[in-house]
């Protein structure tokens, strides 16, 4: 009895796990903005395998800060190539942080790499002091 | 007479360059909902990239499919393992036309009602899709809101009989964009 009740808790604790915390995770790899595009450039499939999924430090020059109408914020990180940036989607409670940063400040940013369209994207960022 | 031809050659690049105009957002937001009454499914990206074209209407959306985020671990998980197999296919995207761009003017503030026709390419499934929505000029910007639904089975999305009274059978899909002239 007190088995079933234990797995069904555990089972309950599973299914209303919220997803990890990316700023309290270790990263597997600090890289710049130039060096993780051309990863992506010369080899996506390569990199999707690299990188995806995979939390990151990458650091780099920001060419522009955007505030969606929630306050959400995103920064976008120089990579050399006028065409593609990395795109540095922040978590909503970082807001704050990110408005103390201004294009052309060196950053280091930590987040979750999602793949590149455009952009290399990474996904609930924090700034790394 | 080679100035005249010069003359008319400029003015048609200067034609083709203004009527080129693009705008673009790197910053586009995507949700969805798939939930029934018994649970809530929903999800949000809101790194899509989008550009439009105000000459031909021609419109194209792309998204990372791991760009999405849930309220529960175990969603994200099956979202992207089970369900839209994301390693095999990471990208969604959709190329269309916005049918009656000549009625939007984009020199003049206001709510203007779309229509979009293209085909959705997604789960290695290409289907058409038709939807109305807005745009809304305001200045330099564009803000657009649309909205629409997709059937799972279309796309080959199967889903599992033991979570069938969980998650809905079509999906609705709500896109907002905050465009910006691409210069």
């Amino acid at each position: 009895m007190l088995l079933i009740l234990a797995a069904a808790g555990y089972g309950w604790y599973l299914y209303n796990e919220q997803p990890a915390d990316i700023r309290k995770q270790t990263p597997v790899k600090e890289l710049t903005a130039t060096h993780i595009i051309h990863a992506f450039k010369e080899n996506e499939i390569e990199a999707n395998r690299q990188y995806v999924d995979k939390i990151l430090i990458v650091s780099g020059r920001v060419t522009n800060i955007q505030f969606d109408s929630a306050g959400k914020a995103t920064v976008f990180l120089d990579t050399g190539d006028p065409l593609s940036s990395v795109t540095c989607s922040f978590y909503n409670d970082e807001t704050g942080a990110v408005k103390k940063i201004t294009a052309g400040t060196a950053v280091r940013i930590k987040g979750i790499c999602t793949g590149m369209l455009m952009d290399v994207v990474l996904n609930k960022c924090s700034i790394v002091k | 007479m080679k100035y005249y031809v010069l003359l008319v050659v400029s003015l048609l690049l200067t034609c083709l360059a203004f009527s080129q105009k693009r705008y673009f957002t790197k910053t586009g937001q995507i949700t969805f909902n798939a939930g029934t009454p018994v649970e809530d499914v929903d999800g949000a990206n809101s790194t899509t990239t989008s550009v439009f074209d105000i000459s031909t209407g021609q419109i194209e959306f792309a998204v990372l499919v791991k760009g999405f985020e849930f309220k529960r671990a175990l969603m994200q998980e099956h979202f992207n393992e089970n369900y839209m197999e994301s390693d095999k296919y990471p990208k969604a995207i959709f190329t269309g036309k916005i049918a009656n761009i000549d009625k939007v003017n984009f020199t003049k503030d206001g709510v203007y009602p779309v229509t979009v026709k293209g085909t959705l390419d997604m789960h290695g499934v290409k289907k058409s899709v038709e939807t109305a929505g807005t745009m809304k000029v305001s200045g330099e910007t564009v803000a657009s809101d649309a909205a629409f639904t997709v059937l799972l089975s279309d796309y080959n999305i199967a889903i599992p009989s033991l979570v069938k009274d969980k998650i809905s059978k079509t999906v609705n899909i709500k896109v907002n964009c905050n465009y910006t002239v691409l210069k």
